[in-house]
Order: structure tokens, then sequence, then C-alpha cells
């Protein structure tokens, strides 16, 4: 799996994790605050030049923003559809605004960067006693090391549908999937408490 | 939170992220594609209950979030909450945990196959498909401006592959209960 980061060293990239994520927050109240349709086509025409400021390429930027550009421009004509142009022009605008700037976070904020942010923002609720901040980081990091072994696993066992001449079926491909799968949860919780990554106590 | 119940919905996140994926399907009689990811939602209710599955959608939407690819069809970023169907993987969320609730408090060992599979069956539908749809259709509605009936007459067509989804959890569900019982929940 590779993610959606993207080395540089343009102002986004300087610029710290949680102003960006804050300006983020900032900027999509705004789109929605603002409803008059020349003011969010200046607002699409900025958050446009900031990931143009990025320096990726046309084919590049496409192949990210693709399935989700799809999606609004057919909310859009949906909402043209239904309801007024102008109604179908905001929503347009509005969240392609919206796309670009969130894009554009994702593509200067590397994975650790973004983590210890989260591990920050859960503190607070580590000192009520809800949850271990540290715990996401971890768990994170054996979703991402679990996906290749999940998908080897899938592909094993429809492998096996196709060596016995059997159509492979959603159930009789889920349920062994699953059940290796979580079989494995014992040794794993072992592992981690024998190393004391959760901390001892 | 035990480490066990931990790595459960790590793995039951892994597990939701690879059916993402697989290619998605064309049904004759259902006008859209249909994703194998939303299936994994119901499914980490039905195996893992309301807390340990809540929290395995949870990781992927964070893993998501965070810049990875993890999403059916390649989505992945902060952007992908910038889209008029976020409210589909907000509703995510509480699927999950409706489903795994009402399993846990609907199905036991003791009960005949029916049953099992029929409780199933119901708590995949409540959470999937009614919990799911009132947090999609409310968010779509809002964001676009166009009303509830409106928002609702557009998602319509995806409602027959969700319900079809959950046939295949339930009995999924039944399956994994007999062969690896995780419900109810021992923490």
């Amino acid at each position: 799996m590779r993610t959606l980061y993207v080395q540089g060293d343009s102002l986004l990239h300087r610029l710290s994790p949680r102003l960006k994520l804050l300006l983020l927050a900032g900027a999509s109240v705004a789109l929605f605050v603002v409803s008059s349709l020349p003011l969010l086509g200046i607002m699409a025409v900025c958050s446009a030049g900031l990931y143009a400021m990025l320096g990726l390429s046309l084919r590049d930027s496409w192949q990210r923003l693709r399935p989700i550009l799809l999606t609004i421009v057919i909310v859009a004509l949906f909402t043209l559809l239904v309801d007024t142009p102008v109604q179908a022009a905001t929503v347009l605008l509005r969240l392609t605004s919206l796309m670009l700037l969130a894009a554009a976070i994702t593509a200067t904020t590397g994975i650790g960067a973004f983590i210890d942010e989260i591990t920050w923002l859960a503190l607070p609720l580590e000192r009520l006693g809800l949850m271990k901040a540290s715990d996401i980081g971890l768990s994170v990091g054996l979703v991402i090391r679990f996906v290749p072994e999940v998908l080897l696993r899938y592909i094993s066992i429809r492998d096996a549908h196709y060596a016995r001449g059997l159509k492979p079926r959603p159930l009789t491909l889920a349920v062994p999937m699953i059940i290796l799968t979580l079989r494995s949860a014992d040794e794993i919780a072992a592992a981690i408490d024998a190393r004391g990554l959760r901390g001892q106590k | 939170m035990v480490t066990r119940d931990l790595v459960l919905a790590a793995l039951f996140a892994a597990i939701i992220i690879v059916l993402g994926l697989l290619p998605s399907i064309m049904l004759g009689f259902i006008p859209v594609p249909i994703t194998a990811q939303s299936l994994g939602v119901m499914l980490a209710g039905v195996v893992l209950g309301a807390k340990r599955g809540m929290i395995a959608v949870l990781l992927v939407l964070l893993i998501a979030a965070i810049g990875m690819p993890v999403l059916s069809g390649g989505r992945g970023g902060l952007a992908v909450f910038a889209a008029p169907t976020t409210g589909y993987l907000i509703g995510w969320v509480a699927a999950a945990f409706v489903t795994g609730f009402l399993c846990e408090r609907l199905v036991n060992r003791e009960q005949a196959g029916l049953v099992q599979g029929v409780s199933f069956f119901i708590a995949a539908l409540i959470g999937g498909v009614v919990v799911l749809y009132a947090f999609g259709i409310t968010y779509l509605a809002l964001v676009t401006g166009m009303g509830l009936s409106k928002a609702f007459l557009g998602s319509l067509a995806f409602i027959p592959g969700d319900v079809l989804k959950a046939v295949v959890a339930a009995l999924a569900g039944r399956a994994v209960m007999a062969g690896y019982p995780l419900l109810p929940q021992r923490a």
C-alpha cells in the first residue's frame, strides 16, 4: 500500500500539522457559511492554486482526485435535476474546494505526523480513563502490518476453491478468511504483552 | 481494554480493508455496482459485537484519513471526508455499533440455527441499512440542500444491494459463531 504523502519542501510541507488541520477546519466552516456564488468561485480558485503549489503532475492529481470528484459531479448533476442550477453550482464549488484543500493537506503531511497529532488529541480521553492514547499508534501499525497477510489468505482460499473446481462465493470466501485471521489474535496479543508494548500494569 | 480485544479489532480492520480491495460486482437486477467493503462493516458488528466492531471501523476510517488509500476504489486521504457521500462513512461507525449491540442481545449459542440466522439478519438490517442510510441521507440532504425526500430518492438504488449484504452477513455470522465464537463479548 502506498501512502498519498508526497515528499517535498513547499510552504504546506513546512507548516505544522496542527495548524494545517485547524486551517482546514476553519476553511470548511467558511465554505459552508458562504453562499454567494462569486465568493465561492474565488475560494475554489484559491484552493486550486494551493493544490497546484504542490507541483503534482496533472495525471497524478487526476488519479488521486478522480473517485471523489466523480461523486461530487454526480451529486451536482442530480441536484441540477431536482433543484435549481444555482444550488447545483454551489454544491459543486463548495465540495470541490474542500476536496482540494483536504487533498493538499494529505499530500503534505506524513502518516507519523498525523498519528502524533491524533495521539495528542486523545490525551484528554486518556486522563478521563477512557482509553490509552498510545494504543492508537499501535493499532494503526497492526492494521497496516496485517493487510498484506489477510490479502494473501484471501488469495489462497480463492485458489483452494479453483483447485477443487468450486466457484468462489462471498460466503465460502469470507467465513474461512475471518476465522483464520481472528484465530491468530491470541498469539499476537500474547506477543504484544510479552514485549510490554502497552506498558506494564 | 485488554490487548486481545485491541488485536481483534485491528485484525478485523485489516479484513475490511482487504474486502475494499476486491473489485466491485454488477448484479443484473440492481443498477449500481456493489462493493464488499460495507459488507465488512456489517460483519464487524456481527462477529465482534458493538465495542470491538465499532473500533475496527474507526481504525479503517482513521487510516483512510491519514492518507492510505484503503477505502473501496482506492479512495483515501482527508478528501474522502469532503465528498457528498461522507455521511455513509460516518454512518459506518454507528452501523457497526448498532449491528453489534443488537447481535449481543439477540443471539446466543444455545439458540437453534434458524433463530440465530434470523436474529443476525435483523441486526445487520437495522444497523447496516436503516441506521447507515439515516446518516448517509441526512448528510447528503444537508450538504446539497436538496431535502430529505430527494436525497432518499437518490440513494434508493443502493438499498437492494445492502439488503443482500445483510443476508450474507447473517449467514457468515452464523458460520463464524459455529467455528470461532466471539459473541457474547467476554471482556
